[in-house]
């Protein structure tokens, strides 16, 4: 009974080493007999293994090939021959000797053909090892996505490198973004596109500083000039306005702002404004009685007692800008106004209203007086006249949020208020992009989701950065009311904390197989069951490199590696920018607004030593 | 290797010099030297007549000729070319080690010359040996390549400035270019005074024009990028297709 037991299994085993033998014979005898297709697959897979290329990238190479396996076709029916002869020919070609005419004999059916059984070879592949299907250990499947990833990084970092293979826009009028590293949930194409609409609608950046959010920024802000600027020109869209409030303040938001004045005329912005240092906003071209309300918000108020004398100041204020000769011309109008004989005077003529009100807040007006008096010293000109939002394409402003908070904080809610009277005044037809850097640091009075709110309302298209989930706003709830409704998607750079939005992201469907192992290798043996695994890795979030970035957007996210933009010194205009608007009323004076009037230079180096991208 | 074509010496007692010839000495003799294919577009003329004036002032004592390297040959101004041209620099040809960047340098402000604007601003070259020249021995500072002088109320919008030209032929060390970049941009004191910065004067120089080769070029980029709010004052150019050296 043993013995025969033993013979079965013998037997058994035999048989199951046979039929091995014979798939193996027969698969071999199938890759020879096809062997200029499997040659083609062979290279195929093994190039997109060292580039990192998805499948469908091989796809889409045999696709392309179609048009040469038509003419082909129909050159062989015009001849008379068969197709099918082909690889017979080729082998009797290569049995004489003629390896090279025996290769362009079949290639036509070949490249395609082996393109295709590539990608589906290295699709096999893919997701074995994405399943813990595939690979010779436990740790094969890690291994390969490290890889994968380091493969998929290097060849996003040659492809922008190479010349001319990552412009601004795309034809379509996308704004380009980068080389796609990996797309999950997203169309895995080479370059990634991110399509205007997007930039109208609110994004969230986040990361940390040396990751390249400035950058990424950049690149961002002038795809949307470009694009805006171009549909404008085509007639299809509104001159474009873009509005950035760096928060931050100090000798890095100006490098940044010359960096960014630099980049946006590049792109085609007629003029750059820098705020305060170059260019003023003047808060007195405000319609009265909207300007009594900014004059308000600028000054901190106190609550519960204090409530009476925020009343008192309100109603002095009013009556200063209000008065019978008109609104105040400048900040020393204003100021001189604050008087108590002057509002006298003023209002002598017969308002008795105002007058009653004058004799109950006559005692306060020095301080009131003095309260505005401290801030217009603290504040500077930035608010004085002339200059409005109409008289540049972009606006950078700079607020000292870090050494004068307070004064910061006030020019942020100016500033706000300011670009709530253009977008909503006469004669406003723009496609703002409002961008703000660490807004949280001057939100104190004018809470963020009040700020995106406001331009929600006002048709703005907000953009909020942050150097950390935590740096987006005061609170978390407010944190994750501005990152939920990004509708224009969330761009994440290196940061520590990328758990809230990889959890806004969501999650996907997976396979997980668990195998068996008998001894150092694996068995056939194995569970296989859906799982659930986040769509943004935040692992790979926290470990991404300069320049690297993860798109998040519908479910899905898209590893790119940033294109950086390079750009011309301003002073120096490149020929070929010409305004692409009619010029508004005069630039703010400032000395760098008049080194931009010498757009002319640009030209003239130009025609001595050719354009710098030439 | 130097090859004199002629023994100096005037060997015409009366030289007879045309307008032409005068503006290619004083242009010879403020580049070190210049080399027989750029001759031509100095003088504004074909290249048989351009080597037909070398000739002449070879001939007439005013210059010497030969290989010196790469290409064609150079040319440069005797003690007595430089003598009757009133310069009193040191009666030397064009140093080995110096050729390929007085030729890039020669090319740029040839660039500049052909441009319509620079000649109807009637915009003034001031030439490194002339900025040299004013320097005291011993004086240890960068000076530029070329300053561009233009002239008070000329037709251009940046009338009245003097810009610092400089050609960069190899990369050197990015801490290196910042600083002479910082150095051009920050100068209120003329050359060869007692310091670079005289207080209480504007910028010497309002603008830099650097214009390199595609090898210097990331490093010059970079340390324009180090400059912050200075790098708005900096253009990078490449330099003209004629500077290389011909094989």
């Amino acid at each position: 009974m043993i013995r025969a037991y033993l013979a079965f299994l013998l037997l058994r085993g035999t048989a199951r080493v046979a039929w091995r033998l014979i798939k193996v014979a027969a698969l071999a005898a199938l890759i020879v007999a096809v062997a200029p297709v499997s040659v083609v697959a062979a290279g195929a897979v093994l190039a997109a293994w060292w580039c990192g290329w998805p499948p469908r990238r091989l796809y889409a190479a045999a696709a392309w090939c179609l048009p040469m396996v038509a003419v082909w076709l129909a050159a062989a029916a015009a001849s008379g021959q068969r197709p099918y002869r082909a690889w017979l020919e080729t082998w009797r070609l290569a049995a004489g000797g003629h390896a090279a005419v025996a290769a362009v004999t079949v290639a036509p059916a070949a490249i395609p053909l082996g393109l295709l059984a590539g990608g589906l070879a290295w699709a096999v592949r893919i997701y074995r090892m994405e399943t813990g299907a595939g690979g010779l250990s436990p740790s094969s499947a890690i291994s390969f996505g490290r890889r994968q990833w380091r493969r998929q990084a290097r060849s996003a970092r040659a492809r922008i490198a190479a010349p001319g293979a990552v412009p601004l826009t795309s034809r379509n009028g996308d704004v380009v973004v980068g080389g796609t590293i990996r797309a999950v949930r997203h169309p895995a194409r080479p370059v990634m596109a991110l399509p205007y609409e997007r930039l109208r609608s609110h994004q969230v950046v986040i990361g940390t500083t040396g990751t390249g959010k400035t950058t990424l920024l950049l690149r961002l802000w002038a795809g949307f000039l470009a694009t805006a600027l171009t549909r404008q020109a085509a007639g299809t869209g509104r001159r474009p306005l873009l509005v950035i409030l760096d928060c931050k303040g100090g000798a890095d938001s100006r490098r940044i702002a010359d960096r960014a004045r630099r980049v946006l005329r590049d792109a085609g912005a007629r003029a750059t404004a820098i705020w305060p240092d170059d260019a003023r906003l003047s808060l007195w071209d405000l319609p009265p009685a909207r300007l009594v309300t900014t004059l308000l918000d600028l000054i901190e108020h106190g609550h519960g007692a204090a409530a009476y004398y925020t009343d008192v100041m309100e109603a002095i204020v009013a009556l200063a800008v209000q008065a019978p000769p008109g609104p105040p011309a400048d900040a020393a109008g204003f100021l001189a106004r604050l008087d108590t004989d002057w509002l006298t005077a003023a209002y002598a003529a017969g308002d008795a209203d105002a007058l009653a009100v004058l004799r109950s807040g006559a005692r306060l007006i020095p301080d009131v007086a003095l309260r505005f008096r401290t801030l217009w010293r603290r504040l500077g000109t930035g608010f004085e006249p002339a200059g409005g939002f109409g008289d540049a394409d972009a606006w950078y402003c700079i607020l000292e949020g870090t050494a004068e908070t307070a004064v910061a904080e006030a020019q942020a809610r100016g500033l706000v208020d300011l670009l709530a009277a253009y977008v909503t005044g006469p004669g406003h037809g723009a496609d703002v992009l409002l961008a703000v850097d660490e807004f949280s640091a001057v939100s104190r009075r004018l809470p963020i989701w009040a700020l995106y709110e406001r331009a929600r309302s006002l048709g703005l298209a907000v953009q909020v950065s942050a150097q950390s989930w935590q740096g987006l706003a005061a609170g978390e709830d407010e944190r994750y009311r501005i990152a939920a409704t990004a509708e224009g998607g969330i761009w994440l750079l290196r940061t520590p904390h990328p758990d809230p939005v990889a959890g806004l992201a969501g999650s996907r469907r997976y396979v997980d197989s668990s195998r068996r192992l008998t001894g150092p290798a694996w068995s056939e043996e194995g569970t296989s069951q859906v799982r659930q695994m986040p769509v943004v890795d935040p692992d790979l979030v926290r470990g991404l490199g300069t320049g690297q970035a993860a798109y998040v957007h519908q479910g899905g996210v898209t590893y790119v590696q940033v294109k950086r933009l390079t750009a011309a010194p301003a002073a120096l205009a490149p020929a070929g920018l010409a305004p692409r608007a009619p010029a508004p009323r005069a630039a703010v004076p400032g000395p760098r607004a008049a080194a931009d009037a010498q757009a002319g230079l640009g030209t003239f180096l130009d025609e001595a030593f050719g354009h710098p991208g030439d | 290797m130097t090859v004199r074509e002629r023994p100096g010496g005037p060997v015409n007692a009366s030289p007879r010099l045309a307008d032409r010839d005068i503006d290619g000495m004083l242009f010879t003799a403020e580049m070190y030297g210049v080399q027989l294919d750029l001759l031509d577009a100095v003088l504004g003329s074909t290249v048989p007549r351009a080597r037909a004036a070398a000739t002449r002032w070879r001939r007439l004592g005013y210059a010497e000729a030969g290989r010196l390297g790469p290409g064609a040959s150079w040319i440069w101004l005797t003690r007595a070319g430089l003598a009757a041209c009133g310069l009193r620099y040191a009666a030397i040809p064009p140093a080995l080690s110096r050729l390929a960047h007085i030729r890039a340098v020669t090319t740029v402000r040839l660039a500049l010359a052909a441009t319509p604007a620079y000649r109807e601003a009637g915009a003034f070259w001031r030439s490194e040996r002339r900025l040299r020249a004013r320097g005291r021995p011993g004086l240890r500072e960068h000076v530029p390549d070329g300053e561009v002088h233009w002239p008070d109320g000329a037709p251009v919008p940046w009338a009245g400035e003097c810009w610092a030209i400089e050609a960069e032929l190899t990369r050197k060390t990015l801490t290196r270019t910042t600083v002479i970049m910082r150095e051009l941009l920050t100068r209120t004191g003329d050359y060869g005074s007692a310091g670079g910065v005289v207080p209480g004067r504007a910028a010497r120089h309002a603008r830099a024009l650097y214009v390199c080769s595609p090898a210097a070029r990331p490093t010059v980029l970079r340390a324009r990028e180090a400059l912050g709010p200075l790098a708005a004052r900096l253009e990078v150019r490449a330099l003209p297709s004629q500077a290389a050296m011909a094989p």
